[in-house]
């Protein structure tokens, strides 16, 4: 252990002190990027919560699915979280149709409060479980996002390719789940229908 | 943001002073934007190095969605819980590297050594022993053994794919013996492509350059039923000649096209491929003539997958390659009877057979077993100067493995297993391995193995003759009748691996790696020359016999360090120390020096950047230390030397739009031509700078 502590240390100063000095240099690239007009660039799971927090407003819930007035609209995840602290970032101090916004996270698919969310993230390390998830939903209006590529059953797949975030919805499931889903999300989205 | 707009105010400054008009004009619009944008993030608890939450879900979903995320990515999460020495070289490193091949890709695997010998061929080894025709490594295309028999090593030259197609790549240094079986000597190479549902839609791009003189590739995948995906692809790439010492022309240019398909169908918890590929190629070949390469492969494999990462497969294959190598006439002289002109062709068919079982046992206990069973028929059609005996041979490897990975408590694991298996040449094999696996603490992970590996002979170890074309000798002198004879009594050359290696994630933007080895080898190959006497003057033929051995040791370190969200640096460095020796009492032609041609150190420097505008930037710098070459089997005790070098890589790219790419890349930019590889010689070649524009349209 005490081999260990020493290649840690000695890795730790090693990490911090030539590095703050590269860092500073590096400011000014960053400086200049600014500079430039250019935004920093984003990263994934930054990106997909505000695509969630975009979901809460252009997908219509039957009134019977949404919680009592002043009740939080939960967007829920399942499993490991991936956000870090992004997804709690992006719902800070906002409400849709005058409820606040919430996250709560469940441990897997047979947590009791699975089924109270409006939307259900279901990371990629759930997939397997997908089935169980969905099964465990039937019958309640919980707009599922899978990220993707994912097999067929959820509303939503995020699909990243190469580097830009894509949708994929599928709107038998979402009729199944009593859920209208805006044209400003499925215009730009791909839309799968095996229903019609 | 504070210490950006300092800097940013003092480029203003810069600016000002600017006498170009535009320029200042220029600068005005961007110091505008600049404050803009610094005065409209809100949000104070981001840190310096994040795009603004606020500004993002102002976008509309049409803008979201053109959104680039950051895609300099840290080694996979799952690396860190590998108790052995293995770096992935993933789908985006490959993409950013501007590799054009295969071998070119595992360039990016700071435990292997990489040198390019001439335009289409190259050597490459793990753990030293990287001689001509190396042959201690053991590479898989998705579960399809692709090193040849034939002298156990890899043609590089006909091994490739469509790079954008292949998921990862999965460098072991190291023995892998217990899973693998022969031949994974010094390291396991295994490149997994992409499924088909991954990779649909169209995908093509076009390069050209100077050295590169134009490659092209192009993927099709669609979904053929809700289940069912298919993708097929084909690539075509003309490679011009490299130099000789002299900087003229080694005319080894050549050209290659492929082509193969993928379909899977993933029914739940089955899955099924079936997948295949062909190729054929021509390479202009100073000083014989040109040869022609081509090759079929078909797999099929199902798997089928349980709870809590329990899975079984059973996998069949059918591979055909085939090689001609024309050799000229010799015409005759007063002591050489000469030589008609004739061709040398290898065809080899392999059909393979695995099935695997990776089940829970108890609560602690995870069992893996497997057998298999490989048929191959491999038909010399001799050249007049170089031949096999027999010339076509038919072998059967039969083979079983069974490996326990016992959790001893919830963060020490000890995995002790061993395949048995029998080959034609020497019989049975066996390659246990006994790894000790402690989870530190969730960031560290120490391991220490103990494990035998084999190399089983080679067609060339075993079988290969070569006629001297001698004649006339004056009595009562003698003159051999061979050069080289072939030597039935060749056994495998054995390894006992000891390794200790500690891995941790440091900090969320450092990880490191570091793998130390002790190596003590057996029955390594050497070189026995024909006693001389005073009427038969030379020593051949010369035979290859188990003579040699020793130890290496060394260390490879490498490290990743995610600086900010677009940048990551990775350094790697290697070390390795040989000593080998003559068993006692034995003697070898080429005074022991011919299975080696390794630096002794090694150190590499990548660096990846995202930059505004949809730019990226990479940048490969490596170090190789000179090393020792020796001339051949036949060339005696001697050896020349490989100067040390610097090689830089680099690539540019700009994604202009999401389906649009353009890139620059050079390769070898600091020389106009550098020598990676090669006894010296007035033929010994000269890799050429390349540069190449590329470009790409699909994801």
């Amino acid at each position: 252990m005490g081999l260990l502590k020493g290649v840690r240390a000695f890795a730790a100063a090693w990490a911090s002190r030539p590095w703050r000095v590269l860092r500073r240099s590096l400011a000014l690239l960053l400086g200049l990027s600014l500079l430039l007009g250019a935004s920093a660039p984003v990263s994934e799971y930054q990106l997909k919560a505000v695509f969630l927090f975009n979901f809460a407003h252009f997908v219509e819930w039957p009134t019977a699915a949404l919680p009592g007035e002043n009740a939080a609209f939960v967007i829920g995840v399942v499993g490991k979280d991936p956000f870090g602290s992004s997804l709690d970032e992006v719902v800070r101090g906002e409400s849709v149709g005058g409820r606040p916004l919430a996250i709560e996270r469940y441990p897997d698919a047979d947590a009791p409060r699975l089924g109270r969310c409006q939307i259900l993230f279901i990371p990629a390390t759930e997939l397997t479980h997908l089935t169980q998830i969905l099964d465990a939903l039937k019958g309640r209006s919980v707009l599922t996002v899978t990220e993707g590529p994912a097999p067929r059953g959820a509303i939503v797949d995020l699909l990243k390719e190469d580097s830009r975030i894509r949708l994929r919805i599928d709107l038998q499931a979402a009729r199944a789940s009593n859920l209208t889903i805006s044209s400003k999300l499925l215009r730009p989205a791909e839309i799968v229908d095996a229903g019609s | 943001m504070a210490p950006a707009e300092g800097l940013g105010s003092d480029a203003v400054e810069r600016g000002v002073r600017e006498p170009d008009a535009r320029a200042w004009q220029f600068f005005a619009i961007a110091v505008a934007t600049g404050i803009l944008n610094v005065l409209s993030t809100p949000a104070p608890a981001q840190t310096s190095d994040d795009a603004s939450t606020g500004e993002l879900k102002r976008l509309s979903v049409d803008e979201l969605m053109n959104v680039e995320v950051t895609s300099v990515s840290k080694e996979p999460q799952k690396l860190l819980r590998a108790p052995a020495s293995i770096q992935v070289i993933t789908a985006e490193d490959i993409r950013r590297s501007g590799a054009t091949t295969l071998p070119e890709a595992l360039r990016l695997a700071d435990n292997l050594q990489v040198a390019q010998i001439n335009a289409h061929d190259w050597a490459i080894s793990a753990r030293g022993f990287n001689a001509d025709l190396a042959n201690k490594l053991l590479v898989l295309i998705d579960g399809r053994a692709i090193y040849t028999p034939l002298y156990g090593g890899v043609l590089w030259n006909v091994q490739d794919y469509l790079l954008e197609d292949i998921d990862r790549i999965e460098v072991i240094s190291g023995p892998g013996g217990t899973l693998w079986g022969a031949n994974a000597v010094n390291g396991v190479i295994n490149i997994v492509t992409k499924a088909a549902r991954d990779t649909q839609g169209l995908y093509a791009f076009a390069a050209a350059g100077n050295q590169l003189e134009e490659q092209g590739g192009a993927r099709f995948g669609t979904q053929l039923a809700p289940d069912i995906y298919f993708r097929t692809y084909g690539k075509y790439t003309d490679e011009g000649p490299d130099v000789t010492s002299t900087g003229a022309s080694a005319h080894d240019s050549w050209h290659i096209g492929r082509g193969g398909f993928r379909l899977d169908r993933d029914a739940g918890a089955d899955q099924f491929t079936v997948q295949g590929d062909g190729y054929s190629g021509h390479e202009a070949m100073p000083g014989t003539g040109d040869s022609d390469l081509s090759g079929v492969n078909v797999l099929g494999r199902w798997t089928h997958s349980g709870p809590d990462n329990t899975w079984m497969s059973l996998q069949a294959y059918f591979d055909h390659a085939y090689i001609t190598q024309p050799y000229p006439a010799v015409p005759s002289s007063i002591f050489e009877s000469g030589f008609p002109a004739s061709l040398l062709t290898d065809s080899l068919d392999t059909y393979d057979l695995d099935f695997q079982d990776h089940f829970h046992l108890g609560s602690g206990q995870k069992i893996a077993w497997g057998l298999g069973y490989r048929a191959t028929r491999e038909a010399n059609y001799n050249a007049s100067e170089l031949r096999f005996s027999p010339p076509v041979l038919d072998q059967a490897l039969y083979s079983g493995f069974l490996q326990d990975e016992i959790e001893l408590t919830s963060s020490l694991y000890l995995t002790a297993g061993s395949k048995l298996e029998h080959n034609d040449y020497t019989g049975f094999e066996v390659e246990p391995s006994v790894r000790l696996q402690w989870n530190v603490d969730p960031s560290e992970l120490l391991w220490a193995a103990v494990s035998r590996a084999v190399r089983t002979p080679s067609r060339y170890d075993h079988d290969l003759y070569a006629p001297s074309g001698l004649s006339g000798a004056p009595p009562p002198l003698q003159y051999p009748t061979l050069i080289v004879r072939n030597n039935t009594n060749f056994v495998s050359e054995t390894l006992i691996a000891y390794e200790v290696g500690y891995r941790a994630e440091l900090s969320s933007h450092l990880t490191g790696s570091l793998a130390t080895f002790y190596n003590d080898y057996h029955d390594l190959r050497s070189v026995t020359a024909t006693p001389t006497t005073a009427f038969y003057p030379l020593p051949y033929p010369v035979f290859f016999q188990n003579n040699l051995e020793g130890d290496t040791y060394g260390f490879e370190l490498s490290v990743s360090y995610q600086l900010l969200d677009w940048w990551r640096l990775r350094a790697g460095y290697n070390l390795l120390r040989e000593s080998l020796h003559l068993r006692p009492g034995t003697t070898d032609a080429t005074g022991g020096t011919n299975d080696t041609a390794d630096p002794q150190q090694q150190v590499a420097l990548h660096s990846s950047m995202d930059l505004p505008y949809n730019v990226s930037w990479d940048a490969a710098l490596r170090w190789t230390d000179s090393f020792e070459i020796d001339d051949g089997p036949t060339g005696g005790p001697v050896v020349g030397i490989v100067p040390s070098y610097f090689g830089l890589d680099m690539r540019l790219a700009w994604r202009v739009s999401s389906k649009l790419e353009l890139a620059l890349v050079g390769q070898n930019l600091l020389h106009e031509y550098q020598v990676e590889y090669g006894f010296p010689s007035p033929t010994r070649e000269a890799i050429v700078r390349s540069v190449f524009a590329k470009i790409t349209w699909g994801f």
